[in-house]
Order: C-alpha cells, then structure tokens, then sequence
C-alpha cells in the first residue's frame, strides 16, 4: 500500500502529461508521441490511486478492467474510420453513465457515514471513500451534496444525448430532427422539477430524489438530442464530449481529487473550444444548433437562374486531364458512399501526372470536427495537401478544376451573396472561382438546411450525378 | 449519320473541318465519318491518319457531297457547292449570311439545313463551340509572331556582355479574344505590354494577362457613368460618341511615339472596322516598328493597311495586312476548329445515337441556324443571356485617414479593456461570493478548477483543424478518468456501492483503453506526402 504522497505524485505528473498530450496535437507528427504522454499519465494515475491508501476491492477492480480492457482493445481495432463519430458518442455515453453511478455512490456512502456516525455516537473506522467523507464538516457535506447534483445532471443528460447521438450518427435511429409534442417547453419543464428535486435533496429528502433526477435528465439529454438534425452532429459531438468532461470534474469535486478536477477541466474546455469552431463555422450561435432550426430569414431567397447541366465520366476525365490544378473538396456524402479510397486512387493517379491536387475541408464537413481529415488519412492521402477552408479559400480563383465530392451547404454560394438565405454569412468554400466545378452527387436534392444550392446552376457548374464511389471508379480508367 | 469534310475550294485555305482526333469523337456518338481524299494535308493529316481513325476516305469532292448527310466545311460554300446541297442535308460551316444574303437565299432554296459556326452566341454554354474564339485566338498569337518576325530587336529586355537591350513595347488595340491572346502571347516573350478597349469591364481581363490597361478618363457631363461604356449585348464592342473617339485617338497619339509594335484588332459587329491608328501617328512611330493589323479583312484599323499586303511606309514603319492567320497555323487551327465543330454535333446528337435532333429551341442551335426546313432564319432572335456581365459601379469606400484608423483602433481598444475588465470583475466579484459560503476546501479546489480551464482554452487553442477528430478521441479517453473515482468507492463496504462502482470501472476502461487506441491508430494514418 503507497502513501498518500505517492498518489498525489502521480496526480501531478498525470495532470503534466495530459497537458502535453492535447497539446502535441498541434502538429501530425508531434500528435504520434503525444498520444503515448497520454497513455502514460493515464497509467500512472490509476495504477498509483488504485494501490493508494484506503482502496480495496480488488477482487473487483481487476477483473473489470481486464475486461473493459479486452472489450477497449476489441473495439479499436474494429472500428471503421467513417464510423468514428459513433464511436466518440458511444465513448462518451461511457463517461456519463459512470458519472451518474460515481455520483450515487457518493450519496450512499454519504448516508452511511452519517447513519453510522448518528447510530454510534463515536467515530467509527471506515475505509475508501467513505472515510473521507467521515472527516468532513457540515458545510462541507452540503457542498457535497450540490456536487453531487451537478454530477448526476450533466452525467445524465451526457450519456443518454451521446446514446442519441450515436443511434443518429450509426443511423439506427432516424436523423431529421424529431421531437414530442411540446418541444423544448417539456425540456424546460422537466429541468425546473430537477430544480425542484435537487432542493428536496438539499434539505434532507431520501435517496429517490437522486434517482428521479437522473430520470429526468436522462429524458432531457434524449429529447434535447433528437430534435438535433444529422448535419449538426459536429457541435453535438463536441458539446457531448465537452460535457463528459464537465461530469469528471464535478465527480471529482465530489470526491475531493484534483487530478480528476484537472482532467475534467482541460476535456470540458477541448469540448467547449470544439463547439465553439464548428458553430462559427456554421455561423450559428450556440444556443440556436442546440434548440434546433434555422434561423429565419429576413426576405425572399434570390432567384436561381440557368440549369443544372449534366455530365459524364468522360467529361469530367479530360477536363481532369486538361488541368493542372485540381481540388478536391469532400464532404458527408463521401463517408457515406465509402468513397475515401476511390478518392485517394484517383489523387495518386493525377499527382503522377504532375498535377497540383489538394483538398479544401470545412470544419463543419462531415459528422465530427475533423472527420474528413481521418478519412482522407485513412485511405492515405497524404495529409500536408489537405488543407483547411482559411488555406486554400484564396486558391480557387486560379484553380482549373474543383471537385465536389458529397457535399452542398459548405460550397453554397447563397452564403455570400445572397443576404436573405437563411445560411448567408456562413462561411463556404469558394469553389465557384474556380474554371470549372463538378459536383458528385446522388440526386438533385437539396442540402442539410433544405436551401438550394446556386452553385448547381453556374455556368461552370457540372453535375456528375451517381453514387459517390461508383462514380469515381468510372472516372478513374479515363484519367491518364 | 454520315458526317463529311470536303477539301476546302477557296485559295491558300489550309485548315480541314474534320481531324483524326474530331473523327474518333463523332463516331463515339453513333456517326459515321467521311473525308475527301487529300483534305488534310495542307493541315498535317494525310489520308491514312484518317483511315487509322476509323474515318472513310472518298475519292472525289461528288462522292463526299453524295454521300454525306451532314457536310463540315471551314470556309463558306463556294456557288458550285451550294449547289451540290440537297433537301435534308445540313451543312455546318463559317457562313457569314449578314455579308452572303445571295448563298443563303441559295442554300434555302436548295432546301439544306445550314449551321453557320460564326452565329454560335457567345454564352458560357456555347464557349466550346465558338469557332469565332477559338480561330481569334489563333489569329492574336500569330499576329505578334507576325510582328516578331518583321521586328529588328528583341522582345525581351535583356542586359548582356554586349551591352543592355531594352524590352519590345507592344501596345495591343482591342481586347477581345485576339487581343487578349496577343497580350499572352507579347507578355510571355518578355515585351512590356499596354492595351486598351473600350469596355472598360475588361480591364480585369487585361491586367490579368499581365498588360497595363490604358485607362482614359473621360467624363461626359449628361451621364457620366456609361460615358466609355462602349460594350454591348453579345460580348461585342459598339460604336463610340464623337467625343469620346477624340480622347481616344489623342491617347494613342502620345503613345506612338513610344511603342514599338501595334496590333490592333477593334472590330464592331456589321460596320467597317474603325480607323484608330491614324497617319499622323504611323509617322510619329520609330523606324523598324510593326504594326500588325487584325482588322484588315474589314478595312483595318490602320489607315495604311493593305489587305493581304505587308507594306513598309515612308518612315520604316512595317504594316503588315494578312487576313489569313488563323490558316496559316493551318495544324492547330484545324484542330481547334474540328473540336468547335465535333462539340456542335454533340449539341445535335443528346442521345449520342447517330440521330440528329435539330432542337430549335436551344439558344445555341437556334442562334447558329440560318435555314431551316427551306426557310430562313436569320437572323436569330437576341440571345437571352449577356455575355459579360456588365461592370457594376464600384462603390468608392471612403478610405480612413491615418488619425480615423488610430482613433478606431484605441477605440476598439478601449472597448475591449472595459470588456475584460467588466468580466473579471464580475468573475471576481462571485468568487468573493462563493469565497463567503462555500468550505476553505472547496474554494482549493476550485482554483485548480479555474486554472485548469484557462490550461485547457490556451491548449486546446493550438491544435491543428486536421486533428479534431484525434482529439475528441483523446479526450473521450482521458475523460475516462472518472475511474479514478470509481477506485476510490470500489472498495467500500456497501454492496450498492460496490456493484455501481465495478460498472463504473468497466465502462471506464473501455473508455480509456479503447480512446487511446483508436486515437493511437488513427494518428498512425497521417502521413506526409
């Protein structure tokens, strides 16, 4: 058995190489080792706490952790690159879920501790957690006690919205924004009778009120979530992970450990920095995405001239010929059709032929903050010619050949010109600067925000209807 | 259907309608080629190219009109060719029924279905097909070729052993297609460049080609915003007022003296061409210069030019006249000109089945129709759609003076000092607050708490865009940290507890170990090119 000073070492130096680790995420190849300061200070923390004083129970501790071990390693290595945004919410439900049963814990230790305490008069010996909570004072305890509230609520709300988010995002549950009659009015209702609840719970009510609190906020994470359209699903994601980390640090004030403070602290502000880009990407704020909808516009959308214009693999193949600068600008309907590789093929052929390609993304592309960037990375696209919206936004006035490739609000000229749409000041891509534009696409249907897209009716627009795959195959023999 | 080139009649005409290249193309639509022995050999491609190509070679010009249904021509139809056309065949080819109002009474007659490539629009769809374009194009790079050749010196201005040689100064009349490919074509050869035009929307265009456009400042008092506006419908100059003319040839006076080669190529849709580059002025020029003329065919722009002529002045000036550039670059001309064409009959051929289908209501077809099921259709109603959008005035943004931006700036200073003050106050002011309720060890706590949130927003700031995604992962792993807290109750007495806290582990685990390995292999897949 350590000492109290070796754990708090190790809290220390685990706090240290946590920091190091999202910090070396600035660059690729620093990213690589980082991770590994991760992975170490994960270790030392729980391998110094579980041999700290006070803790036993191991004959349940390890047992668990092989298994949650096996079950983690299983998963990683299962887990397809297009199906990581699942995998985020699913991990993140994870986080709630233990959130809320630490939180409980703490409340019946509690009880017990003060059962004990009121039946014997003396002090009595208590192990773990519960001999903590013997040493605190009053005040403390009610500290505790609103603590404990704040874990349970965020807990909850984090693991039943993230259990939604991944039903929407693995497409078991349908993803148009769906809610019960009453919308957000029920939401508020049920957070105000958890207000209610948590001050029954302050002044001395029973344990149930705990366990009706996680109900409701159960029901408010799942509601909360499934009025969320799909296309939202990066803020989702990131307001999900930012709360995980707000539950640890909540946990953490419960149980009176810094480290856990400390690391719920840095997730929670990643998460609320992730929301916050994908929202100014979107140029929405925050509240909105969340309650759902678009915000009004002010007047009648501009008029589409022209028509959409059709083509065929052939075409596409000698204007890709012709060029000498292509970009490839990728979007959801590319991890839809799985068309990562086709893509990669197709970009390795036309850099063989001494063409400049590159690729414009859009932090909003895709279901998760950078989740084109790890398809791309997947199918080995190498990642110094992918460049982000503020990189390559300039380039495509002089750039012969844009490829769109899945994706429509992102490139959707109505943002910058026109002042009614309901997405103007959005930030896009400008891809109809560039000679010539070809649209991969599976129909003429509308975008996520259901606005049309003028870019489809350019002049140097082409629309290159089909699935996203097959129609990348066709075109591949064609270029040489 | 059967698509036949003749060999083209009129003299010194070198380009062909059809290429080897243009020949595969139209039989993927489901036509048949046909090619009058010998047609392309004065363009570079003799009879077995085309043979290779799939195409069918006939002996004589009877056997080609005979057996085409549609004929491709470069040049309008000569008397006895017209006469060869009969009822349903079509013929696609330079026409120009404003100036040949007998041919295409005769063609009409006849009963032929006549395309006449020079009435294609110019909309953005129809680019492909404007042979106008393509032979202007051509004509623009040969014109300053043209006037290397006749030129004593150098383009480029070069500084040499032998001692310093200054750059050519072209000065390019017209910016048009020709005009604009001569200014490619002068600037890439190293000559100093100037051109002018009178629709001053394409200046854009001009300076993005690497020339300075002569800007003149011309203002009309009774409407001064369209006062140089010389453009009209169609991407084609008109004619411009009296006044403004005057400005513009005083323009062109000072710069005479200084250029060395002129090319102009100011043309006006069914008028003469117009007289720009006075006498006066090709007197003013040094001698050895050139003066390439684009207009001569309508007259020239130049009053010394000859049609057809290459003529030397009192002074040394060279004005050289041709009309036939674009033939005399007969290899790329007709492969330019067979692509214009092959993308006309993929207009007429939607199915891409070998069947025609002359579908009037197409802007571009009905425009470039000038007979149609034996009656005339010329000329074309007015095209639906401008060419060039017109110049929007430009809002002059009142630019700030040095002392407005330094006023703004402490202004804007200013404000965002009593923004962070206000919210540290308040900050503060609530932890005073929370200071006076809350426990000594609580308030420890939440100091760790703030400043590791500060950590957080300060690190988490530079991560890279791309590696958003590898972040959520870590961060969902080391959010598994929770465990800790399931360790620290595991090992209480309650049962409850105990039971809640082994599931807290579990689902912790996976969290950690399954975030940090997904996050490791995706790491993995980045990779430098």
């Amino acid at each position: 058995m350590l000492g109290q000073g070796f754990v708090s070492a190790a809290a220390i130096a685990a706090s240290v190489l946590f920091i190091l680790s999202l910090g070396g995420l600035s660059n690729q190849e620093k990213a690589k080792r980082a991770v590994w300061y991760g992975i170490v200070g994960m270790g030392l923390a729980v391998f110094f706490t579980a041999l700290g004083p006070g803790i036993g129970g191991y004959w349940w501790l390890i047992p668990m952790m092989v298994i949650g071990a096996g079950i983690g390693v299983y998963v990683a290595g299962k887990v397809e690159m297009t199906e990581m945004p699942q995998l985020v919410a699913a991990l993140h439900s994870f986080v709630g879920l233990a959130a809320v049963f630490v939180a409980w814990s703490a409340d019946l230790e509690r009880r017990r501790v003060l059962a004990a305490q009121a039946a014997d008069g003396v002090m009595q010996e208590f192990s773990a957690f519960a001999a903590l909570v013997a040493t605190k004072a009053p005040d403390e305890l009610t500290f505790l006690q609103i603590e404990v509230v704040f874990a349970i609520f965020i807990g909850a709300v984090t693991f039943t919205g993230s259990v939604v988010a991944f039903g929407k995002l693995a497409g078991k549950v349908d993803g148009k924004p769906r809610q019960l009659p009453g919308g957000h009015i029920l939401n508020a209702g049920a957070a105000v009778l958890s207000l209610l609840l948590a001050i029954l719970y302050l002044n001395g009510a029973g344990f149930w009120t705990l366990i009706v609190l996680a109900a409701l906020s159960f029901f408010i994470g799942y509601h909360l979530i499934m009025g969320i359209g799909g296309a939202d699903m990066p803020v989702v994601v990131s307001m999900l992970n930012s709360y995980s980390g707000w539950a640890a640090a909540a946990i953490g004030f419960t149980l009176s450990n810094d480290l856990l403070i400390v690391t719920g602290a840095l997730v929670g502000s990643s998460g609320a920095i992730l929301s916050y880009i994908m929202c100014k990407a979107m140029n929405r704020n925050f509240v909105n995405v969340i309650l759902g909808g678009f915000g009004g516009s002010t007047g009648p959308a501009a008029e589409i001239e022209g028509e959409q214009v059709a083509i065929d693999a052939g075409g596409v193949a000698s204007a890709l010929n012709d060029a000498d600068s292509v970009i490839i600008v990728p979007g959801y309907g590319m991890a839809v059709a799985q068309a990562q590789s086709a893509v990669s093929d197709l970009v390795r052929k036309l850099r063989a032929a001494g063409k400049t390609v590159r690729f414009g993304i859009h932090p909003v592309a895709g279901r998760l903050p950078g989740h084109m960037n790890v398809l791309l990375a997947e199918a080995k696209v190498p990642y110094d010619i992918v460049l982000e919206m503020d990189e390559i936004n300039d380039d495509f006035a002089s750039t012969d050949v844009v490829i769109v490739i899945g994706s429509n609000d992102i490139v959707n000229p109505a943002a910058e010109e026109d002042p009614n749409s309901p997405i103007a000041g959005m930030p896009v891509l400008r891809v109809w600067e560039a000679k010539q534009v070809f649209i991969s696409k599976r129909g003429q249907g509308t975008g996520y925000s259901g606005i049309e897209n003028p870019l489809f009716f350019k002049e140097n627009s082409r629309m290159f209807y089909g699935d996203a795959r097959d129609s990348l195959n066709a075109l591949l023999p064609l270029v040489d | 259907m059967r698509i036949g080139a003749p060999k083209e009649t009129s003299r010194g005409e070198a380009r062909v309608a059809l290429t080897p290249e243009s020949a595969k193309q139209i039989q993927k639509l489901g036509h048949e080629c046909l090619i009058e022995t010998g047609a392309g050999l004065a363009a570079g491609f003799n009879d077995n190219a085309y043979r290779d190509a799939g195409v069918t070679v006939v002996d004589s010009a009877d056997a080609l009109w005979q057996g085409a249904e549609v004929v491709i021509k470069v040049r309008e139809p000569s008397d006895e060719e017209a006469a060869r056309l009969r009822e349903g065949q079509t013929l696609i080819a330079f026409f120009w029924p404003a100036q040949n109002e007998a041919l295409l009474e005769k063609c009409r007659a006849q009963g032929a279905t006549v395309i006449a490539m020079d009435m294609v629009p110019r909309i953005s769809r129809a680019q492909k097909m404007d042979a106008l374009s393509s032979m202007a194009n051509i004509a623009g790079y040969r014109a300053v070729i043209e006037a290397g050749n006749n030129f004593g010196r150098f383009f480029t201005g070069q500084v040499t052993a032998a001692g310093k040689v200054p750059p050519a100064k072209v000065l390019v009349i017209g910016a048009g297609v020709a005009g604009l490919a001569a200014i490619g074509t002068a600037t890439s050869l190293g000559a100093v460049v100037r051109a002018f035009d009178v629709r001053p929307e394409v200046s854009e265009q001009i300076e993005s080609m690497g020339a300075e456009f002569l800007f003149l400042d011309f203002e009309n008092s009774e409407d001064s915003e369209d006062s140089q506006d010389g453009s009209a419908s169609g991407g084609y100059a008109s004619p411009s007022s009296p006044e403004f003319r005057e400005k513009q040839l005083a323009c062109f006076r000072e710069q005479a003296p200084d250029v060395d080669i002129v090319i102009t190529t100011a043309l006006i849709p069914g008028r003469p061409a117009p007289k720009l580059w006075l006498e006066d002025m090709v007197a003013a020029m040094k001698p050895g210069s050139v003066i390439v003329d684009l207009a001569a065919e309508k007259g020239g722009n130049c009053d010394l030019t000859q049609p057809d002529e290459r003529i030397v002045s009192d002074n040394g000036v060279i004005v050289v006249g041709y009309t036939d550039f674009p033939s005399r670059m007969a290899t790329q001309s007709s492969l330019l000109y067979a692509t214009n064409i092959r993308h006309m009959l993929t207009d007429l051929t939607p199915e891409k089945d070998g069947v025609i289908n002359h579908n009037m209501d197409d802007d571009v077809i009905r425009g470039a129709t000038v007979t149609y099921q034996s009656e005339v259709t010329f000329p074309p109603p007015p095209p639906k759609v401008k060419a060039i959008a017109a110049a929007k005035p430009k809002k002059k943004e009142k630019q700030p003076t040095p002392e407005e931006k330094k006023a703004a700036e402490a202004s804007a200073f200013k404000a965002q000092t009593k923004r962070q003050v206000g919210i540290l106050a308040i900050g503060g002011a609530l932890m005073l607050l929370l200071g006076q309720i809350a426990p000594a060890s609580f308030m420890q706590h939440f100091i760790v708490f703030v400043l590791a949130c500060f950590i957080g927003f300060q690190v988490i700031w530079n991560v890279s865009h791309s590696l958003h995604t590898p972040l959520m992962a870590v961060t969902n792993a080391i959010s598994g940290i929770i465990i800790l807290g399931a360790i620290l109750q595991i090992g209480s007495g309650s049962a409850v507890v105990g039971v809640l806290a082994a599931i807290s582990v579990l689902i912790a685990t996976i969290n950690i170990v399954g975030g940090f390995l997904v996050t490791r292999r995706m790491l993995a897949m980045f990779q430098k090119s």
